[in-house]
């Protein structure tokens, strides 16, 4: 076992460990304040062991770990997120009586949410990917409340549901590919020569894009992220909905253009883009309108992807993974930063909503920040056409959006004028938003292999400064001319779909009614003689 | 013709071990044993004692076991034969029943004379004989052999329902009780059928001998027919969900674990050993059909129940249906025990088994705890049982089919064969239900672990008797190591059958 490899192993094995050794009273008492721990090791493995690569089993079953750039990159931030948010944990629910059995749901989903990174094989990836999926629940349902409830059941519905596409996917995938369990790389490489290669590019995106939350599998985003505690929120937002990214960048065939399926793909991410926007401004809590702003957002990284797709370009993975990276950790600063601001009384706000501030626009493009960056990165596969005209445009929806959030979030002050935030709250948000500066710039380079330099140069800056403009002239306008936005229920089309609750109920009706039929005696003595009848004649005839 | 091999006799003591168990439930208290667990227990130790040996044997020589009953070979005489898939299915009768016997033996371990003392001794000696019968089932190279083994397990499996002699559970005994004798009827009369015709029941001798004509086709058709109705495939499952609910809970194990397996058992012998290839595939069609209703229709059911007992009863005929898609997912032409199909179904049979029995042990005790079972009122059993539900959500793992589990890979197969066959309507129904499945059991686990709403009382169990329900789900879930390809157990000494 190399070092690389067995970093890689204690990456994914440390949170497991923690959930074991639950098992001893002494360690479960402790184990709340321990969060912060856990992904610990993955970090370093982020750092020292890109390339490094280690064979868990051997063929036939073939469980591998290994770490791409791409990967490398998200299990940084996803593990630097998970520290900052643990110890956020700690303060944030420090009174919470059921927080233990919090902190289990919170390490599982910790497991599930690196190992999707870092497994290389098809097997380990749907079982790492059901593990952050399904062990999410617990952190959504955590509150017990009656929203919270609903929204966990809306959230496991809808999970259970993208792991059913993925499945039919990937045994699609590995039926037109090498046999057993293959590494996801052979297995994407015999898709585009594969019979079925439509139906599994479908399923592969509906599944994965259920995940990022790409419209209109959206709804269980703005439900399940506000009910969930504020630490909860920030790993649901910043890290869980990348388990799509890595999905799409790790599954779909970028050696071959497929300008079909990726031109799909972008037409969707665009869509979700400006849906998210346009659904997030009616919204009139800070955490929803954010849920909305991550939808809009992964939109956006699904059109980057699906213009990787269309021209068949590797590089986009990278890419990729470097806007979501930046995502991840604004948008877990922000989700932080509405707990921080929810505790500072008037005196001291000014600074924290300077902070709050430069991460919301940062998702908008502000220059200098890690959005402007990641933005900028994004104009290369996007291009110059009505995709990459669209896509800046979306910036602007961005500000606006969130400007939109900064007056929600700025309001919320109901405690005392001299309250300050503890520390236990203010380190880890000003840490995870410093670190979206710091790994912005320093990935700037390794990643997208522009000099940083040139996301200085004038014509840069003006590229990511009208959209800023254009925003706060369309909120400005929006507020000047007094239109009443409709109030828009969290979940918009969940709330459709609630309207079909009769008819599944009728179905259920039917199945029984069916059943207490069937189950009469001359029913059954009358279907034992058909079917008799039925095998009989149906033996006789030639295969 | 089959020649005797030199571990044979270890088939003999397979089947006749636990009848000499009963012998000793009998002549116990001239033994001066008053407590019929002692007995029960020894001999399940020599039982799976046997099956490993058979297993180990088997993995060695990589060669079937048969023995030659009397020393007369086939087709005058009757032969034991033990091949790969008789060797898992034996190995899984002996973990189930050890870890039932383990659970049981608390509940049923008075003296005969104390209260309660008759039905401990009729649960020991009835599990005892219902072994006896499965691994006979499993054994059996003579279609009236497996006659006489299916009558055994029926009459064994048929009081255990009826053990608490309740009116409702003597209705639900009575119920199972004629439909199987309707089902025993079909089966004999097919027997009788193709005595006429071919002058053997012996099924190495018919496998070369049958052609297809009406006579082969209409007895094949009446035994199906008759298991189908033992092995409660949808619409012919009336008689299960009282049956299996009504049962204690280790009878109902036992029952949905393992009974309804062998009159498939012998199914997929008459399909792939009797019937002269290639079997039709309309016929293959019509199974797969009832069997997509099975999971279609009973998990909508399952969903529906408000007993716990009923709905793993209602999941269970969902998930026989499972087992009848088989048929259509393995491509004519090739030796059947080398396809993933093969491979798919026989891995849900036995995941079916060790999670379904997790399941109804772990009902038994939630049960126990709470003084009922009704699942709106399920809260507090996570603090009150907490293993049983784990166990309980583990073994669901393997009915939803979510990893790691076996139940994963038995989907995972047979989506993969589905779609290798190009019947893509199975691949859905296989999908669709392990959506039902994820419901009902995530409707289930949801209201165990809530906390109650008002303080509820309830009834201390002892922790290590949530032990045995916890062993079965974590084997479910180590089938899930299994490498996704056809097992070469599976296929030791098939491709030899006569």
């Amino acid at each position: 076992m190399t070092p690389a490899g067995a970093l890689l192993a204690a990456a994914l094995a440390t949170p497991l460990a923690f959930v074991a050794l639950c098992l001893l009273p002494g360690f479960r008492r402790r184990v709340f304040d321990l969060l912060p721990l856990a992904p610990l090791p993955a970090l370093v493995a982020a750092v020292a062991a890109p390339g490094g690569s280690l064979l868990l089993a051997p063929a036939p079953m073939r469980l591998v770990l290994a770490l791409d750039e791409p990967g490398a990159m998200l299990l940084g931030g996803a593990a630097l997120l998970w520290a900052a948010a643990g110890l956020y944990a700690r303060t944030y629910m420090a009174t919470d009586p059921t927080r233990i059995g919090f902190a289990v749901w919170w390490l599982l989903t910790l497991a599930g949410s690196l190992g999707v990174f870092i497994v290389a094989d098809m097997t380990s990836f749907y079982l790492m990917f059901s593990l952050v999926s399904l062990a999410a629940y617990g952190l959504v349902a955590h509150e017990g409340t009656p929203r919270a409830e609903s929204a966990s059941l809306i959230y496991m519905a809808l999970a259970v549901l993208g792991e059913a596409f993925l499945l039919l996917g990937f045994v699609l995938l590995a039926t037109a590919g090498p046999t057993g369990n293959p590494l996801i790389a052979d297995a994407v490489a015999s898709l585009p020569a594969s019979p079925w290669r439509d139906a599994t590019l479908a399923l592969l995106i509906l599944g994965f894009g259920l995940k990022m939350g790409l419209v209109p599998l959206h709804v269980w985003m703005p439900l399940a992220h506000p009910v969930a505690p504020m630490p909860a929120s920030a790993v649901l937002s910043g890290i869980i909905v990348k388990a799509g990214v890595i999905g799409l960048v790790r599954f779909l065939p970028f050696d071959q253009p497929a300008a079909d399926w990726g031109t799909a793909l972008i037409v969707l991410g665009l869509f979700t883009a400006y849906y998210g926007v346009a659904i997030g401004i009616t919204q009139s809590h800070p955490k929803t309108v954010l849920a909305y702003s991550t939808v809009s957002q992964m939109g956006l990284v699904a059109a980057i992807i699906g213009a990787g797709l269309e021209l068949g370009a590797a590089g986009v993975s990278r890419l990729a993974a470097y806007y979501a990276l930046h995502h991840m950790l604004v948008k877990g600063a922000l989700f932080m930063g509405v707990g921080v601001m929810a505790a500072t009384g008037a005196r001291h706000r000014t600074l924290a909503l300077g902070v709050m501030a430069v991460m919301a626009l940062s998702l908008a493009g502000l220059p200098l920040t890690s959005g402007a960056l990641a933005k900028y990165a994004a104009k290369g596969p996007l291009g110059d056409g009505l995709a990459g005209t669209l896509a800046a445009l979306s910036a602007a929806g961005s500000a606006l959006l969130m400007l939109h959030f900064l007056r929600l979030v700025a309001k919320t002050a109901p405690v005392r004028a001299d309250a300050v935030a503890g520390w236990g709250l203010r380190a880890p948000w000003l840490a995870t938003a410093a670190a979206s500066l710091f790994a912005g710039w320093m990935l700037f380079a390794p990643a997208i292999g522009y000099a940083p330099a040139s996301a200085l140069a004038p014509a840069a800056l003006w590229d990511a400064t009208w959209p800023l403009l254009l925003g706060g002239l369309l909120a400005f306008g929006l507020a000047r001319s007094g239109i009443g936005l409709p109030k828009i229920p969290e979940g918009d089309v969940a709330a459709l779909a609630m309207c079909a609750l009769p008819a599944v109920r009728r179905i259920g009706d039917g199945a029984e009614r069916l059943d207490a039929a069937l189950r009469r005696w001359p029913v059954a003595g009358l279907a034992l003689m058909a079917i008799v009848l039925i095998l009989g004649a149906t033996l006789g005839t030639a295969r | 013709m089959g020649m005797a091999t030199t571990t044979g006799p270890l088939l003999v003591l397979a089947v006749v071990v636990p009848v000499i168990g009963m012998l000793a439930l009998l002549v116990m208290p001239f033994l001066g044993i008053r407590r019929p667990a002692t007995v029960a227990l020894a001999v399940v130790a020599v039982g799976v004692a046997i099956a490993s040996a058979i297993g180990i044997d088997l993995v060695r020589s990589k060669e079937a076991i048969v023995y030659v009953v009397g020393g007369w070979a086939p087709p005058l005489g009757l032969q034991l034969r033990a091949d790969g898939l008789s060797g898992v299915m034996m190995a899984m009768a002996a973990l189930v029943i050890a870890a039932v016997a383990l659970y049981a033996r608390p509940q049923f371990d008075m003296a005969e004379d104390a209260p309660g003392g008759r039905r401990a001794f009729a649960f020991w000696s009835l599990l005892m004989g219902l072994w006896s019968a499965l691994n006979l089932v499993f054994l059996g190279e003579d279609l009236f052999n497996l006659f006489v083994a299916l009558e055994l397990l029926t009459f064994a499996a048929v009081p255990l329902v009826c053990l608490d002699g309740k009116a409702e559970t003597i209705e639900a005994a009575l119920r199972y009780l004629v439909f199987a004798l309707i089902g025993s009827a079909l089966y004999l009369l097919g027997t009788a059928i193709l005595y006429g015709q071919y002058g053997t029941l012996d099924i190495g001798t018919l496998h070369g001998r049958a052609s297809a004509n009406l006579a082969t086709h209409a007895a094949i058709a009446l035994m199906i027919g008759g298991l189908m109705a033992k092995a409660a495939l949808f619409p012919l499952h009336l008689w299960l969900p009282p049956a299996h609910a009504g049962a204690p809970a280790p009878a109902s194990a036992v029952l949905s674990a393992l009974v309804v397996k062998a009159p498939f058992f012998i199914i997929l012998r008459l399909w792939f050993d009797v019937l002269p290839e290639p079997p039709s595939e309309a016929a293959a069609r019509v199974l797969a059909l009832l069997g997509a209703a099975a999971i279609l229709v009973c998990s909508v059911v399952a969903l529906r129940q408000r007993r716990l007992k009923l709905m793993i009863a209602y999941s269970t005929v969902a998930q026989i249906g499972y087992l009848f898609l088989m048929f259509i997912l393995i491509e004519p032409g090739v030796a059947p025990w080398t396809t993933i199909g093969w491979t798919g179904g026989m891995l849900q049979l036995i995941s079916h088994a060790l999670a379904k029995a997790a399941m109804f042990l772990a009902a038994g005790l939630i049960a126990e705890a709470l003084g009922h079972d009704r699942i709106a009122d399920l809260a507090g059993a996570g603090r009150t049982v907490p293993v049983s539900v784990f166990a309980f959500g583990l073994a669901g793992l393997s009915l939803m089919g979510l990893p790691p589990s076996g139940g994963f890979i038995a989907k995972l197969l047979l989506l993969n064969a589905a779609i290798l066959s190009g019947a893509w309507w199975v691949a859905i129904v296989i999908s669709v239900g392990g959506l039902l499945a994820a419901a009902y059991v995530a409707r289930v686990l949801k209201r165990a672990m809530a906390a109650p709403a008002t303080a509820i009382e309830t009834r201390a169990v002892a922790r290590e008797r949530e032990w045995p329900a916890l062993g079965l789900a974590l084997c479910a879930v180590a089938l899930g190591f299994v490498p996704l390809q056809p097992l070469d157990m599976l296929a030791i000494g098939r491709g030899a059958l006569p």
